[in-house]
């Protein structure tokens, strides 16, 4: 680095940076595109059902009301009724899922992190492809084996084939925490007279509790937002999940579209609170495999 | 790989004797009971219903789903997708969907990647927003768009209109030669945002030194991407492309909510044929075998993926 360089730098610096400037209009451009159709929703979840169905728009709703949220949640009329047990099998579907996932996949990730035995590559690259195959390739035969199971129109259908998705993810995002956790610390226990087993659950069980919870997290998503399954699975109505359910009953009255922006609305609020309360966690596993170099 | 688990294989490594594998299986035993529940759950939703699928491709299966009344037809299901004019547009329908939204979902991705990647006021919050269309069900993503881009209503119509862009609403999802397009639009809209996490982590491994050493060497703000920055993502940019090509190679829930393949096959892709074939027509010999093939081509796929994750293993090992 020559004194005539570091001159050459500090001129160059001083025009006016372009770049910084295609990024700030990129920014905003992207920003308009993320949000106005979100936007869209809100204003149009408070318009009355006169009111939408205008050309042009009312931009602005004239008179804004909740009337369609107070008809989705007020268990006393029957779309009430429906949208809160949809809500309610999501939630008990999604949760169920996310401990079984959890259980499952905490030993095996531990496993595929810690130990070398044989066959581990094999296992652990199934693991990934798996995320690769569409849930249609194994529609027909779960379909069928539901059936003989006798589980077709019950919510263990469900949490079972959701495991499909949720397993394989499962441990591929624990595995990466339980690389990050150092070795020596359960050498440490092992040599202080602790089995394997309680070294694992003693130091590191607690050691990735936030890779649990981003787990967690990713796995509650998921199920809460799963379609091809519940939709294929579940007929009877009052078993249906939310992104099924709000589209039968929307679909039997097409003109309520108030009705159906509050409900998307409200089937994406809690994902994304919980997403929002917890991103640094679930970002970071999310990226952390593969940014690996 | 780090330190930790390289410490962890090499002590393993000492207490393993050179021996067959069925001895060094039989060792593990205890290893196996951590990976044991795992496995059966995937032996039964996974390794089963590859094999049925398979095997039902070979047979003519009533559409009651009776198996007792399927008949064997060997290839039959094979050469009737095969000489089909549907297969090869719902194939040509896939590749434009799957090339066009991966492409623009990355571009965009990064392009937010890099603006974001300067600290300002306000930028976690904006990140926020953007990653927002990610998480929220594709469901209500697919409704939200199809009321946007409603022929009566929506709001796109009314502004082309307002500009004098258009004399009345476009039917945009309901004609064949607009209906691709949009929904690449709707699911580009859901994408970017996983790009952009994605770039964004991989640019904090660009080392700030290099870039540095290159601004006071006098290279621009585009040389300094192109020759610093941009070779450092290469790793996560074949990782996010190759995750973004499968996802929309696969997708579902926005075409067949917001279309359901139509107008005449125009927004069908692949998996939402094989969904029609099957639970909309019963024919599950045929869309067996289109399952069958697809599988093919994601295993082909899935090569190019593990070989990207397993390069990166190799050169932390450094071997």
């Amino acid at each position: 680095m020559t004194p005539t360089t570091i001159a050459v730098a500090t001129r160059r610096r001083k025009p006016i940076d372009v770049w910084r400037w295609v990024g700030r209009i990129f920014l905003v451009l992207i920003l308009l595109y993320t949000a106005v159709p979100m936007i869209w929703m809100l204003l149009t979840s408070i318009k009355s059902g006169f009111a939408a169905l205008q050309f042009p728009p009312q931009w602005w709703p004239d008179e804004p009301t909740l009337a369609s949220y107070h008809k989705l949640l007020d268990p006393t009329n029957s779309v009430g009724e429906d949208f809160l047990r949809f809500f309610w099998n999501s939630f008990f579907v999604s949760t169920a899922t996310t401990i079984l996932a959890v259980i499952v996949a905490v030993p095996a990730a531990y496993a595929f992190s810690r130990f070398d035995f044989p066959g581990r590559k094999f296992l652990f690259f199934s693991v990934l492809l798996r995320n690769m195959f569409p849930a249609v390739i194994f529609l027909v035969p779960l379909f069928i084996l539901m059936r003989l199971l006798g589980l077709v129109n019950t919510h263990g259908s469900l949490i079972l084939t959701y495991l499909t998705f949720g397993l394989p993810l499962a441990i591929w995002l624990l595995k990466g925490f339980y690389d990050n956790i150092p070795y020596q610390l359960e050498q440490a226990a092992r040599i202080d007279g602790a089995t394997r087993f309680q070294a694992f659950l003693l130091i590191v069980m607690p050691l990735s509790t936030p890779g649990i919870i981003a787990t967690a997290i990713y796995s509650f998503i998921g199920a809460w937002n799963e379609y091809i399954f519940a939709y294929t699975f579940l007929s009877k109505n009052d078993q249906l999940t939310l992104p099924v359910g709000v589209q039968r009953f929307f679909s039997e009255n097409t003109t309520d579209f108030p009705g159906l922006m509050a409900a998307s609305f409200m089937m994406s609020l809690p994902v994304v609170v919980l997403f929002l309360l917890l991103q640094r966690y679930f970002v970071r596993a999310l990226t952390e495999g593969a940014v690996k170099q | 790989m780090t330190m930790a688990t390289r410490l962890a294989d090499a002590s393993l490594r000492v207490e393993t004797e050179r021996t067959g594998v069925l001895q060094q299986v039989w060792a593990r035993r205890a290893d196996y009971l951590y990976v044991l529940p795992a496995i059966v759950v995937m032996l039964i939703v996974i390794a089963y219903p590859i094999y049925y699928t398979i095997n039902l491709s070979f047979f003519n299966t009533p559409p009651s789903l009776q198996l007792r009344d399927k008949n064997f037809v060997g290839f039959d299901n094979y050469s009737l997708i095969l000489n089909s004019d549907v297969f090869w547009r719902v194939t040509a329908n896939t590749f434009i969907w799957t090339i066009a939204s991966t492409l623009i979902a990355f571009v965009l991705g990064l392009g937010a990647a890099l603006a974001l990647n300067r600290d300002f006021a306000g930028r976690s919050v904006l990140r926020a927003i953007l990653i927002i269309p990610w998480v929220i069900s594709a469901v209500a993503a697919s409704y939200i768009w199809k009321w946007i881009y409603h022929s009566d209503f929506g709001v796109i119509g009314a502004v082309l209109v307002g500009l004098g862009l258009a004399d009345r609403p476009p039917n945009l999802i309901d004609s064949v030669g607009t209906v691709l397009p949009s929904l690449i639009v709707v699911n580009v809209w859901r994408e970017f945002p996983f790009a952009m996490i994605m770039l964004m982590a991989g640019l904090q491994t660009v080392p700030d030194q290099l870039l540095r050493a290159a601004r006071v060497d006098g290279a621009s703000a585009w040389q300094r991407f192109w020759h610093v920055t941009f070779p450092h993502l290469q790793g996560v940019s074949t990782v996010t492309i190759l995750l973004l090509a499968v996802a929309n190679f696969n997708s579902f829930i926005i075409p067949w909510i917001m279309t359901g393949g139509g107008p005449s096959n125009a927004s069908h892709i692949w998996i939402t044929h094989i969904y029609e074939l099957a639970f909309g027509r019963q024919r599950w010999g045929v869309a067996s075998a289109y399952s069958v093939l697809l599988f093919l081509i994601l295993m082909t796929l899935g090569y190019f993926y593990v070989r990207a994750l397993s390069g990166g293993e190799r050169k932390e090992r450094g071997a």
